[in-house]
Order: structure tokens, then sequence, then C-alpha cells
């Protein structure tokens, strides 16, 4: 049964204390810079994906997630080396500006809804990436921007330094700006908010008639999603230390989209994590094979074996939480008793 | 000044007039019937009223505030709820999450209380599954909260409906057609609670093609013909009235 309501998280506290733990300690065992690279780079694309699903949550599909990605990048790039603005409150700023252009383009778009908005937020991305293009003065075009690392933090006698070549910071940030994304979307999907999405994908006109206002929680999912996709872009972009229209365009978006379906979308945070990660290191190394492009390929050919196996948006979270369940003997959940159908009579 | 004022109600779809200058007032605390042939206009009486659908013309009052041109979650909010004719529910979620989903105008605190799980908010979220919990049992649905909403039997899906628009804490409940396809039984038990329902003060409007049903809990019955009021007023003088005779044995013999 799939409600898109999680009312109770697939894992417990302690194992999401441990798994916080692990990826705190890695580092420690190693520093391989393409390890950390492809953790650091995963976990941004986790926070794009968790967006894309929360928007999904309220019945409508995104697609044109990367444009803010892109939104966010340009604007820390612009803001730090255009204007010459300090790295963090660029940053910060970054992740606003995002959001208010989701908002406007939200109060805009959402009046509509289903696939118009599919195809009109599918035509943003790409408006975005044409402008990224063509706005040579601001942007220098398909040549990029190209940030200067943040800042060395000096923080309780310690040293971080973000200077090109040393991934370690870059990959404790990323933990911190997950886990911040995380504690966000996990905190909607199980509070009344979570449940108010839901009700208009589930049922809008209904939804409608019970007091919900169809607009404002619209507009209120696509707006929190442009904020972190956003920070998203920003802080890829200054892990990269490069930005090029190229890098969020509409490839990306799909990108995206093909992640959620492969982690599954019956919880916000479990399936971006695990659907980012999976697409992303597989990516990463398809990518060395001497056959251009085969990522794509691959991918498509991975997102149908998906949808055949783990169909009705239960990916590979889902997996995971019968696994768990099997292992530990806790109940399904929801499981309904034996005598609730004679109780009808 | 009564409840509720329609003022020269009139709904056109294309050129099929679904309704035409229909004019009526409902003080509080009445059960008025809506009675009609098929397509008379009945439902969409119930949808102009809900904000469904905007009036071609006319203009409706609620405590003497005008409310058509709302939206349908802005009239709810001001406390006119409506069910459906056919089984609307939230598809694939459980009784009890469709429930807790339609509490949406039952609690008191807000969006940013619940995400930050304040005091305030459990306190309000403990009242809320509990008034869940009793309206549920009241409906005689409450061994089933976990099943799919979709999974209970025809007649107990109607109760969920009639349910979750009484949790969005109505003043005035529109019904539409709440016993169609229900046992004898089902329908007396909802007739029960109908009456339940008035006796807390609350005023139902009540589409029904059940003349028994309508006898037994109506104190007023609106007759519709043709996107027409044909008759306006107690229950058993309406019904013996040369036109509602008429439309009635019109249709009976097509
Ligand atoms: N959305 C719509 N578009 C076009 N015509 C409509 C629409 N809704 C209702 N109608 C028409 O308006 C007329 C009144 O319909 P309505 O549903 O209000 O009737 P009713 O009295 O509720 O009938 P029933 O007893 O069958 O439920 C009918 O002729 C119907 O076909
Ligand atoms: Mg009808």
């Amino acid at each position: 049964m799939m409600t898109y309501i999680d009312y109770k998280t697939l894992l417990p506290r302690t194992v999401i204390g441990v798994l916080i733990g692990l990826f705190v300690i890695i580092p420690v065992f190693t520093t391989s810079v393409i390890t950390l690279s492809i953790l650091i780079s995963s976990g941004i694309w986790a926070i794009a994906v968790m967006g894309f699903v929360l928007i999904l949550r309220t019945g409508q599909f995104s697609m044109g997630q990367a444009a803010f990605m892109a939104l966010g990048g340009y604007a820390s790039a612009i803001l730090t080396v255009n204007l010459r603005m300090p790295f963090w409150p660029s940053f910060l700023l970054a992740g606003v500006i995002s959001g208010i252009i989701a908002l406007i383009i939200g109060l805009v778009v959402l009046r509509v809804g289903g696939i118009y908005f599919s195809i009109i937020t599918l035509a943003f991305g790409e408006i975005v990436r044409i402008l990224a293009q063509y706005m040579e003065g601001i942007t220098r075009g398909v040549r990029g921007i190209i940030p200067p690392p943040p800042p060395t933090i000096s923080l309780a006698g310690l040293e971080i330094n973000f200077a090109a070549g040393n991934p370690v910071p870059y990959y404790y940030f990323m933990v911190l700006l997950v886990a911040i994304a995380s504690l966000v979307f996990w905190q909607i999907g199980r509070s009344r908010l979570g449940g108010t999405f839901a009700s208009l994908a589930l049922n809008q006109v209904l939804a409608e008639h019970q007091g919900i206002h169809l607009m404002k929680y619209r507009v209120i999912a696509f707006t929190v999603a442009g904020v972190f996709t956003g920070f998203a872009g920003a802080y890829y972009t200054n892990f990269l230390s490069i930005i090029t229209p190229l890098m969020f365009g509409l490839w990306q978006s799909i990108q995206i989209m093909m992640m959620s379906i492969v982690g599954g979308v019956s919880s916000i945070v479990g399936g971006a994590l695990i659907g980012a990660t999976v697409l992303y290191t597989l990516g990463r190394y398809l990518s060395l094979l001497p056959i251009y492009n085969i990522q794509y390929l691959l991918f498509g050919a991975i997102v149908v074996l998906v949808l055949l196996f783990l169909p009705k948006g239960t990916g590979l979270v889902d997996l995971w939480g019968k696994f768990w369940r099997k292992v530990f003997r806790e109940p399904e959940e929801y499981e309904m008793p034996e005598e609730t159908e004679m109780a009808v009579e | 000044m009564s409840l509720l004022e329609l003022n020269g109600i009139t709904k056109f779809f294309g050129k099929l007039a679904a309704l035409e200058e229909i004019d009526l007032k409902v003080d509080e605390g009445e059960v008025l019937g809506i009675v009609g042939p098929n397509g008379s206009g009945k439902t969409t009486l119930i949808n102009i009223i809900s904000g469904y659908y905007r009036p071609t013309r006319g203009t409706i009052f609620f405590n003497g505030k005008k409310i058509s041109g709302l939206r349908p979650d802005q009239i709810a909010d001001r406390g006119i709820v409506r069910t459906f004719q056919s089984n609307v529910l939230f598809e694939g979620a459980t009784v009890l999450e469709s429930m807790l989903v339609g509490s949406f105008l039952q609690y008191k605190t807000k969006d940013w209380q619940s995400f930050f799980e304040t005091k305030a908010y459990k306190d309000d979220h403990e009242r809320v599954v509990g008034r869940v919990i009793e309206l549920l049992k009241t409906f005689d649905i409450f061994n089933d909260i976990f099943l799919p909403a979709t999974g209970l039997s025809h007649g107990y899906q109607r109760m969920l409906g009639i349910t979750m628009a009484l949790i969005a804490n109505p003043k005035v409940l529109l019904l539409d057609e709440p016993t169609t396809g229900m046992n004898h039984e089902e329908a007396m038990f909802v007739v029960e609670n109908i009456k339940k329902i008035s006796e807390q003060g609350i005023t139902v409007l009540v589409i029904e093609h059940n003349m028994k049903v309508i006898l037994n809990i109506a104190t007023r019955v609106v007759v519709l013909n043709f996107a027409n009021k044909i008759a306006d007023g107690k229950p058993e003088e309406v019904m013996n009235k040369q036109e509602v005779i008429e439309a009635y044995l019109g249709t009976e013999t097509i």
C-alpha cells in the first residue's frame, strides 16, 4: 500500500544515528579524492532529489529541477566573482534567490498543474540554460565562471582549509548540508504538512473541499524544493570550482527523476539518498568506459528494470525496508488484522 | 436574517440551464430536504454552494457575508462542508490517514507548529485524534481504521464520506444522496445519525431520492424540476402538491 504519508519512519532513530556516525568517520579511513568526491556529489544530488520528491508528493512532476541548481550555482558564483561578496553570505543568498525564483515561477505555473506544469518546468529549465549561455557579460557563457575556494575557517584551533585538491572539508560540509536538508524534508514528510501535500496528489477535489488551499500548498512545496536545490547547486559549483551552462541542463533534470525512481519515493529522504548514491556512483564509473555516453543508455535500462521489478514508486528504499523487517521481525506497517473484513457486516 | 441565502442562482453549462433563478433561504437548525427527478439540478446546487462551480448569475450569502465566488477551501473554512454523490476518497490512504488528512480544518495549530512539534501542536493533535476516533466510533468504522478506505463496503465508504465532512467542523452540512446504494439497515443507521448531527446544532441540506428518508428527517422540503424550484414547504404539504406529483410521475413513466 503506497500512500506517501510518512507517519512512521522506516528506520529507527538509533540506526539513523549509527549511519550519520559512519559517514562522519569515513575520512578517517580514506582521504581518497575519488571516493570522497563521489560521496560529496551523491549527497548534493540527493538534496536535489529530495526537492523533486517533495513536489511529487503534491502530485506535480517537475521536469526542470536542475535549473534551480543552476540558479543557486550562478547566484553564488556571480555574487563572489562579479560582485566580490564573501563566500558564506553569497552561499546563503544563493539558496534564498533560488527560493524566491521558485516562489515566483510557482505562483504562475502551479495554477495549471498536471502535464502543463511538467512541460512548463521543462521549458523553464531550458530557458535558464540558454540564458546562462548567452548572457555572456554576466555568466561568461560556455567558458563558465570559476569561483575562488571558500576562505579557510579557524574553528577552536582547527584550520579548515577549502583549498583545491583537499576534499575532506568539502566532505564534512556536505554531510552537514545533507543532514540539515534530510532533517527538514523528513520532518515535513512526517508532520501534518506531509499529509496535506499528499492529499493533493491523492484527491485534489476532496482535499480542497476539506479546506486545503491547493495553490498555497503546491507553492510551499515547490519553494522549499527551490531553496534546497539552490543550496545544492551553489555547493556543487564551489566544490567543482566551476559552473557552466551544461552542468545543469535537461539531462541533469532527467537524472534527478531517475534517481528518485531508483531510490523510491515512499520515503523522501531514504529514497533520495539511496537513489542518488547508486546512480551517481554508477554514472561516474560508467563514464570511464571507452564507449561514449554509455551511461545515458544504461541509466535508461536501470530505470526500466526498477520500474519492472519495483513498480508504483517502490524503489530500492522499500527493498531495504522489507529486508530490515525480515531481519528484525518488525511487523509490516499497518497490517490489517484478520477479522476486520468481517467487522463490516 | 437567514443563515444561508441564495438569490437568483442561475447556472448554465453551455446552453443547458442546470439551475434557473433559484431563491432559497435556509435558517439555522433546519434539515432541508432537496428532492427532484434525475438531472433536475440538485447536485449542481450543492456544487455551487460549496464553491466547486461558480454561478453564472446570482449571489449566495452565508451569515450575511457574500460567499459566491470563493474557492471550495474558503467556503469549507467558513463552515459549509459537503459530501459527494459518488464515493470520493483519498485513493490508497487508510481510513485513519484519510480522516487525519481530512482534519485540516479541525486543527487549531499552524503548519510551523506541526513542523517543530511544539507542545501546543502535540496537544492539538491529541485532541484531533480523539475527535476522529469518536466520529469513527459513531459511524461504526472504528474497527477498520487501518484498512484502505477504498476497501470498505460501499455503504461504509459513504459513511466515511460523512465522517470526513463532520471532522471539518461544519456549521452547514451538505449531503448529496447519503443513503444511495445502502441496504435498509444501513440507510436507517445513517438517518439516525443525521438526526443526531442536527441535534448538535448543525444545519443540514440533504439531497435524497428515498421519500421515506426525507419524510423521516426533513423539517422542510424543496423540490427542483428542470432547473427550477417548483415547491418549498413542509414535507407532507409539498409531497401532496400537484406539480410535485406530476414531476415525479412524469419521470417514472419514461
Ligand atoms: N459539469 C457539467 N457539465 C455539463 N453538464 C452538466 C454538468 N454537471 C451537471 N450537468 C447537467 O446539469 C443537469 C443537472 O445535473 P445535476 O447533476 O445537478 O442533477 P441531479 O439533480 O443531481 O441529478 P441526479 O438525481 O441524477 O443526481 C443535468 O442535465 C446534467 O447533465
Ligand atoms: Mg445528483
